[in-house]
């Protein structure tokens, strides 16, 4: 997201932006106490606290015993699943005779999106592992590209949600946005911090394409709010870092292949993914900030798939 | 997966942008994140529980500590609260984020 038109902010070190969050946290928690003492008595007697409450959740989730959306969501929300044979056959075979081909390809990305409305809710949600299964055969099939919900046992803080406009992450010390290519892509600007693994290279001397294509086609998940992204480092870290990700635009069915290159954003912007700026334009041009979207990983052992764009037919 | 029940109705993205221009590192961030989050699940409780008849405090705080994630908590407190209840939840969201604003960033 641009940190544009924010210049009435003090400029904050990092301690006293904490500090100062720190007074304002204590005293909401003080507030809560004198109006509803009991919440802190009940909370303690099950042995959580309302600081602990996302752990709290991402452990009962985790758990295995709530990752039905019957669960999760009001009755309206689950939609019966057709046959995933039944939903193939509504996607046409390749075609790949002059201008056709065009034509094939549109014609598909209207019956996925098709397919979105009629399987997916407006308000994003965890999907189930049914619905989870027929977008892997959609994609796979469709699009070319092997993707999976759950990989190696690790799975998405969630695999339908938001995706938000990202800035240019810096690959290495003195990196700047005019690095970045040129146009409106550069609108964005760079990100002032890092991103979670750190410059993608030491040095400008070491960038090599494949570093730039990695900056270029990256994305952002929510690593911090894994149930077990605490107990078990650095296994998860290395795990995610550079993970390729398929990212399907639900509302026009446009998707790119995207590299895992920082973790966020936070729980309370209404987002779950970021993108990088060419990520966000290719998913729905340059204007798009937000919208919804599947994600997946892709099941690429061999890295044969490419980042960036994916032309489906 | 972490998930509470009123997090659609959430957006503090303005705090976001402020953290992320004063904080370099990602672990720093992410600490950051976490207070704002503890400020928010603090403010939301008590607006939901200052609206709440005292006698379903005890019941909502335990359907809500099984399944803190679930969005039928919405319905159950819609039933019982007399104003709408997501404009609610939405309205003291964007009263916080001025308020973060105002008492921490300027």
């Amino acid at each position: 997201m641009s940190a544009q038109n924010t210049s009435k902010f003090k400029r904050l070190t990092g301690d006293e932006l904490r500090q100062r969050l720190k007074i304002k946290y204590l005293r909401e928690k003080s507030n809560l106490s004198a109006k509803h003492p009991h919440v802190e008595r009940f909370l303690k007697d099950k042995g959580t606290t309302i600081e602990g409450l996302r752990q709290h959740s991402a452990k009962l989730i985790g758990a295995g015993a709530l990752t039905s959306a019957l669960l999760l969501s009001a009755p309206a929300d689950i939609k019966s699943l057709p046959a995933p044979h039944e939903i193939m056959e509504r996607f046409s075979p390749p075609v790949f005779s002059g201008n056709e081909d065009l034509l094939e390809k549109n014609e598909n990305k209207t019956v996925l999106v098709n397919l979105f409305e009629s399987l997916l809710p407006k308000r994003t949600r965890p999907l189930s592992r049914n619905e989870e299964k027929v977008l892997e055969q959609v994609f796979n099939n469709v699009m070319g590209v092997k993707t999976r919900a759950t990989l190696e046992g690790e799975h998405l803080n969630t695999t339908y949600g938001v995706i938000g406009a990202e800035q240019h992450l810096k690959r290495f010390p003195g990196d700047t946005v005019g690095e970045h290519g040129s146009g409106p892509i550069l609108k964005e600007g760079i990100a002032p911090g890092l991103g979670a693994w750190g410059y993608l290279t030491p040095s400008r001397e070491k960038l090599t394409p494949h570093i730039e294509e990695t900056e270029k086609w990256y994305a952002v998940v929510q690593t911090l709010y894994l149930p077990d992204w605490g107990r078990r480092q650095p296994y998860l870290k290395n795990w995610y870092k550079f993970r390729k990700v398929l990212i399907v635009n639900t509302n026009n069915g446009n998707a790119v292949v995207a590299s895992i290159a920082d973790s966020g954003p936070a729980a309370w912007t209404g987002k779950h993914y970021g993108g990088s700026p060419e990520v966000m334009n290719h998913l729905g041009g340059l204007r798009y900030k937000k919208g919804t979207v599947i994600t997946f990983f892709v099941d690429d052992p061999e890295n044969k798939v490419p980042l960036g764009p994916v032309e489906y037919n | 997966m972490s998930r509470i029940f009123y997090d659609y109705l959430i957006s503090l993205e303005k705090i976001e942008i402020e953290i992320k221009k004063t904080v370099e590192l990602p672990e720093e961030r992410e600490e950051l994140w976490q207070i704002v989050d503890e400020i928010l699940h603090h403010r939301i409780i008590s607006v939901i529980l200052d609206k709440l008849p005292q006698e379903h405090h005890l019941e909502f705080l335990e359907n809500f500590h099984s399944a803190p994630h679930a969005e039928s908590h919405i319905n159950y407190l819609s039933e019982r609260v007399v104003e709408d209840i997501e404009e609610l939840i939405k309205k003291e969201a964007e009263k916080l984020t001025n308020e973060i604003i105002e008492e921490v960033l300027v």
